[in-house]
């Protein structure tokens, strides 16, 4: 066995020119894949951090009948509010993880200012405890967030854009109350918000909720959704099933960020099933390489192979020795891969790369990334590249290996 | 006792229509510790033959026996063993395995035939002495000559100490001078080792060191004698 390792090994340095091309195609595979899952997992990472600090927290509290309406894309239905009892709120509240909840009411509504109308979510809250759950309040660009009893309108940036407003400029809110008739509120624009989360930015307006269940005919401590945020997002899955567990007798249903965030768990998984397609067909072309490199020098060594039958060598024995040469191509490549991937992902790591052009892109605006973005480490994936690829060339190689070992001795004998 | 038989041993190579019969109805005997040389013309079946007794081939119709046993039938694995074990192979050229040095060829050989387990790199070097090439152990084939390959080879077929060295014109690509040194050299292994030899030639020059005389023409033995 030391020998056949030596004599591929040696085989692999006599053809390094071969050994090299085909391993680097291998080597693109690896720096390819490395890459697009760093910044994939960074991606994913950001967007659910972001969704979750300004959209929707690690638990969401709600009927199930908004989720229905919400699901086919009608506007927020007001009938699906509810008033959370007392012992309730302590469940959520005893939660293994629990760090802070508030109520949300939210219903939709066109934003008028100037000659324009623009359709917004408007967000009713209450500032106090809200701001223990997201973190608006840190993102004010000019003028402050809402505090508790004002009226008024915190908007985003985006939207201050599209209206050219400015904190003390007045708006108009129209929507339809309870009873199905227009109503309006009026006031002064707070502030101005500059999220990370783009839509935020564009399509969400936050009011104090005492200010809007007026007008909207809905009692005072009417809420749609309870906000609950953990302290940890790993556990989110979990205890969300444990309140659902605890609400069954009520008409609430808790649902985790992953629940909610349904888009992005959509993108994520996609995103997964792009980056191995593509990462298939790369190593599609290798497995190619590593064949064709097992039959030429299968083609150049007929006559060590007569020999090393003479010899007494056993077929499998022979196979070995392609084998091991195709699993060091295999290995050359990833290694050489996961040196320029790890050098590629530390670049990443350290300087990011701008995602303003995202945000020209409509499409991508619904997504909650904006600044820069910065790469993930992630370990385990260097050393599961590596597996595969060898893999790869092992399994490639048998094929080739069994036919030139199979070659009747006596040709490969005559042949020289 | 006959280490080797061969009875009525025919071979036919097909290529599409047209049947080659290379070997038809050859009987022979070979003792342990002889040293024949089957010598004819070119394409008289001399390959054809060594191929057979070394079990690197089948024959069309006929048995041989080695030690009793019909190494005709056997299966791939098991020829390959009895290769390994009893059989050392010199050919006329391309005996080495490039990327080996003279010493690893020859210690590969007798790592191969002890299944694998370690070698005795004395029993390499001692023999690589013998055919004059203990300076030049750690040389590559391509940074050898024609006749220092071939005495490499014939240390590779003896290291293993077999019971049958077959030669198949391991002197053919060898100028007059060189030819002598390497049968002289399978001469004396013969008689110190008492290795049987197989070896074939369609060199006259060469009969001189022969001791028994197997001549073929056409596929047939026309004459088989024994010298002194
Ligand atoms: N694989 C084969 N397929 C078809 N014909 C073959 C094959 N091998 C040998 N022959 C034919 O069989 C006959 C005997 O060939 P063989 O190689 O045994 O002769 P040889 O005595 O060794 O000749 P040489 O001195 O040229 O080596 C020749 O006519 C040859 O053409
Ligand atoms: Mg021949």
């Amino acid at each position: 066995m030391m020998y056949l390792i030596r004599i591929a090994l040696r085989n692999l340095l006599r053809r390094r020119s071969r050994t090299l091309v085909i391993g680097s195609i291998l080597a693109i595979a690896v720096v390819f894949f490395l890459l697009i899952e760093s910044v994939m997992v960074a991606m994913m990472d950001l967007s659910f951090k972001n969704a979750i600090d300004f959209e929707t927290p690690h638990i969401e509290v709600s009927r199930q009948g908004l989720i229905d309406e919400e699901a086919k894309g009608n506007v927020v239905p007001l009938e699906e509010t509810f008033s959370i009892s007392n012992s309730t709120e302590e469940t959520i509240a005893g939660l293994a993880d629990y760090q802070a909840a508030t109520p949300v009411l939210d219903f939709s509504a066109d934003f008028i200012a100037g000659r324009y109308t623009f359709p917004v979510l408007v967000r009713s809250i209450e500032p106090d405890s809200f701001s223990q759950v997201f973190y608006h309040d840190q993102y004010v660009q000019t003028g402050a967030f809402l505090e508790t009893g004002q009226s008024g309108v915190v908007i985003g940036e985006r939207l201050a854009q599209f209206f050219d407003l400015d904190v003390g400029d007045y708006f108009t809110l129209r929507f339809r109350d309870r009873q199905g008739s227009f109503n309006t509120m009026e006031g002064e624009v707070r502030g101005i918000l500059a999220t990370p989360h783009p839509d935020m930015n564009l399509r969400t307006v936050f009011v104090a909720r005492e200010a809007a269940a007026s007008r909207l005919g809905l009692a005072n401590d009417a809420a749609n959704r309870w906000m609950v945020r953990l302290t940890q997002r790993g556990s989110a899955p979990e205890q969300s099933q444990e309140l659902q567990a605890s609400l069954s007798n009520s008409q609430l249903v808790a649902r985790s960020y992953r629940e909610a965030a349904e888009f992005l768990v959509a993108v994520e998984a996609w995103g997964y099933i792009e980056t191995y397609f593509i990462l298939a067909l790369f190593l599609l072309v290798g497995a190619v390489g590593i064949v064709a490199a097992v039959i030429l020098s299968a083609l150049e060594r007929v006559s060590e192979i007569g020999i090393m039958k003479a010899m007494g060598l056993r077929e499998n024995e022979i196979v070995r020795v392609f084998v091991i040469e195709a699993g060091g191509i295999g290995l050359v490549g990833g290694l050489i891969g996961c040196i320029l991937g790890a050098l590629s992902v530390g670049l990443f790591v350290i300087y990011g790369f701008d995602m303003s052009f995202f945000l020209d892109i409509d499409a991508m605006s619904a997504f909650p990334l904006q600044g820069r973005l910065y790469g993930a480490w992630n370990t385990s994936s260097f050393f599961f590249i590596l597996a595969v690829v060898v893999a790869i060339a092992l399994l490639s190689s048998l094929l080739p290996a069994y036919t030139a070992a199979k070659k009747d001795p006596i040709e490969a004998i005559r042949r020289r | 006792m006959a280490l080797l038989t061969l009875k009525d041993v025919s071979k036919i190579y097909k290529q599409g229509d047209i049947e080659v019969h290379a070997l038809k109805g050859v009987n022979l005997d070979v003792a342990e510790g002889e040293f024949t040389t089957v010598f004819g013309p070119s394409g008289c079946g001399k390959t054809t033959m060594l191929n057979l007794i070394g079990a690197l081939d089948r024959p069309t119709s006929g048995h041989l026996l080695f030690n009793d046993k019909d190494i005709g039938t056997m299966s791939k694995n098991e020829q390959a063993l009895h290769r390994r074990r009893n059989i050392g192979f010199i050919f006329q050229s391309h005996n080495l395995i490039p990327v080996l040095t003279a010493f690893e060829n020859v210690e590969f050989a007798l790592q191969i035939a002890g299944d694998g387990k370690g070698s005795n790199s004395d029993r390499v070097q001692n023999i690589l002495e013998q055919v004059g090439l203990g300076t030049m152990m750690h040389r590559r084939p391509n940074a050898l000559s024609g006749g220092q390959m071939q005495r490499i080879a014939v240390a590779r077929a003896l290291v293993k100490e077999p019971k049958l060295v077959l030669a198949d014109e391991p002197t053919a690509n060898l100028d007059s001078e060189t030819s002598k040194e390497v049968l002289e050299i399978m001469v004396r292994m013969n008689r110190e080792l008492k290795t049987t030899f197989v070896f074939s030639t369609h060199d006259p020059m060469v009969m001189e060191y022969a001791k028994r005389v197997v001549e073929i023409r056409d596929g047939e033995i026309a004459r088989d004698e024994r010298k002194g």
